[in-house]
């Protein structure tokens, strides 16, 4: 955008008062890119605090590499730097002057300044609100043609892509087995070393099989297996729909008469309901390993380990740990598959898909491991 | 004659170990607003990808503005990078910034210019376009017509020399692709500025192009003016190019990806 070059090392800008209250600002030298920054912070300086009724700018000393400097012509002769006063510009070559009708008034560039801070807040507030209900509606609309979708399935079990469930129970639950193992044992080990310094002073270490027998059964375990199949699981199933809405895959079944509902998220939503339970199983098992390994280390023989879990620990624990193990895993396949086919377009959309499904996964699992809890305690006081 | 603001010598390369063009010498004049063309496959894109170094050619030169691309290094490189101006296939505009933070990025990186100077210059490269009343928009609103008329406003906005346009009207439909013609025909005459694009769209070709470099199994067969190519070549993949002819049978070849 080469449009005169004199080849002056630098730009300037000089200042004088004429007779009659006029201002001449007279532009020197090569204005580009790196000198016009310069000029243009010296100009804002030197104006600033003066009231002015008019202004000449003399541009006739001064060349123009590209459009930028440019800008401050059409910035000065906009009264941008002078408010008010009347300008007039001299000395440009017809070239030039015909540039600065590219440039936007002055209205259009406020308009394009970011509002203030106090004017974004309420906006966003009400975004956020917005979005939320918004959120919440479609949640149960899925939620909705899932109970409507789960008994066909599963009363004509002709219709189910089996293949598909079991392809997501090897992913996502054989897979998985080596990282639940790993987590649950050092859940239990950690569990049970914390809680003995203080079982220690009373002289009750053996209460340590007691409390890993309990909380493996109805907390750690179910709460750890679904943390670790909502991180791996949930996010999979988000991106493996997110990456088909994008490719337009969802669009496809959808004109040839298939619910994606049906084809799709029943398959991860079953398969969730299978594994969750059976790795909640092993990663209970896995806790209490790692709770008596501390406890064999600590001295106490095996059978009597084995007795104290089995006289405390009951059924009924169990039951309850494997109920909740059903509920996380509805929650995890709901939530990956939901994301998934909110997923909006573009490359990025995936990457965000999948973000939300794991948090939103994480939260409702703690929520409701919450009411369990409270549940529990009332109920059984 | 103008000066050679872009010239190839002997180029050869490719992406990794593959290598897609031998032999490559053309010469890009002042103001020239040059089309390098072939079939899907022919090297076209690879070729650019050369041009504005993203790939490293593994023998020749690539001379932009007198400077030596391929063997410039630090900040002569970085110098050289910010003297030309990219506009991708898909765009390529940052999802996270609105329009305006997109074309004033390169202001905001590069410039000490004031803020009121900065968006003056990036909504001026806005209305160029004819995109200033969607300046505060994210790029995600816009169409893809003005997702590359918004690129094309970044690539402009630190007063480039030389544009180079990787497909531009692919995807687009026919007024819009037109509508681009237009303001790449406008930069050039009024703003002088030297344009190598990418491209296959014939209309766009006789629609913008001085030149035409055609490409194909590896290196440039033929050079000259649309016209001349179109109406007097003798080379059947160059006449068959242009008058959208199938190739016989006989001498079908499997293209190289892109």
């Amino acid at each position: 955008m080469q449009m005169d070059d004199k080849h002056q090392s630098s730009a300037s800008v000089d200042l004088r008062e004429e007779a009659g209250g006029a201002l001449t600002i007279a532009l020197h030298g090569l204005l580009d890119a790196r000198s016009t920054g310069r000029c243009w912070r010296d100009l804002e300086e030197k104006l600033r605090r003066r009231r002015v009724k008019s202004v000449v700018v003399d541009a006739g000393d001064a060349s123009f590499s590209g459009s930028i400097g440019i800008a401050l012509v059409s910035h000065l002769q906009s009264g941008g730097m002078t408010p008010g006063a009347k300008v007039d510009v001299r000395g440009l070559k017809d070239e030039i002057r015909k540039m600065i009708e590219m440039f936007p008034s002055e209205s259009a560039v406020g308009a394009g300044r970011e509002p203030s801070l106090l004017w974004r807040i309420p906006e966003e507030i009400g975004e956020l609100v917005r979005s939320f209900a918004l959120d919440l509606k479609e949640q149960i609309a899925f939620l909705g043609g899932l109970f409507v979708a789960l008994p066909v399935v599963l009363v004509r079990p002709r219709r189910m892509r089996w293949r598909e469930v079991r392809r997501v129970l090897e992913k996502a639950g054989a897979n998985a087995l080596p990282v639940i193992s790993i987590f649950s044992w050092l859940v239990g080990l950690v569990l049970a070393l914390e809680a003995a310094q203080p079982l220690k002073h009373m002289g009750a270490e053996i209460f340590i099989a007691d409390m890993i027998g309990f909380s493996s059964l109805r907390d750690t375990g179910p709460l750890v297996t679904a943390i670790m199949l909502a991180g791996r699981s949930g996010s999979a199933f988000a991106a493996e729909i997110g990456t088909m809405k994008v490719n337009e895959e969802l669009d496809a079944l959808t004109t040839m008469g298939l619910s994606p509902m049906r084809f799709l998220v029943v398959q991860r939503v079953v398969a969730a309901l299978l594994l969750t339970p059976l790795l909640t199983l092993y990663a209970m098992l896995m806790g209490i390993i790692g709770g008596v390994v501390v406890l064999r280390f600590m001295g106490f023989p095996p059978l009597m380990i084995y007795h104290e879990i089995v006289a405390r620990v009951g059924l009924n624990d169990f039951a309850v740990g494997m109920f909740k193990s059903l509920i996380f895993g509805f929650i995890i396949g709901g939530i990956g598959c939901m994301r998934g086919l909110q997923t909006k377009e573009g490359p990025r959309a995936v990457g965000v898909s999948t973000t939300r499904s794991v948090v939103a996964s994480i939260m409702l699992v703690i929520f409701a491991n919450t009411i369990f809890s409270m549940a529990d305690y009332f109920l059984n006081q | 004659m103008s000066e050679s603001i872009v010239r190839v010598v002997n180029l050869k390369g490719g992406y990794g170990s593959h290598i897609v063009l031998k032999n490559i010498n053309f010469e890009v004049r002042q103001g020239e607003v040059v089309v390098l063309l072939g079939r899907s496959g022919s090297g076209k894109s690879t070729l650019l990808k050369h041009l504005i170094g993203l790939y490293q050619p593994s023998e020749g030169e690539v001379w932009i503005e007198g400077k030596n691309l391929v063997t410039a290094v630090d900040d002569e490189r970085q110098e050289l990078l910010r003297s030309f101006g990219v506009l991708y296939q898909s765009g390529a505009l940052f999802g996270s910034m609105t329009v305006l933070e997109n074309v004033r990025l390169p202001l905001d990186e590069f410039t000490d210019l004031p803020e009121a100077a900065r968006n003056l210059v990036a909504l001026s490269r806005l209305k160029l376009v004819g995109l200033e009343k969607v300046a505060r928009e994210m790029p995600s609103e816009l169409s893809g017509g003005m997702q590359k008329r918004a690129a094309l406003a970044r690539a402009m906005a630190l007063d480039p020399r030389i544009l180079f346009l990787d497909e531009p009207s692919v995807g687009l439909d026919p007024v819009t692709s037109a509508e681009l013609d237009n303001i790449i025909l406008q930069l050039s005459h009024s703003f002088g500025i030297t344009f190598v694009i990418v491209t296959h769209e014939i209309p766009s070709i006789f629609a913008i192009a001085s030149r035409a470099i055609m490409l194909d199994e590896h290196t440039v067969i033929a050079e000259g003016t649309p016209a001349d190519l179109r109406d007097h070549s003798r080379d059947p993949r160059v006449r068959r190019f242009f008058h959208r002819e199938a190739e016989p049978d006989e001498h079908k070849k499997q293209p190289h990806p892109a």
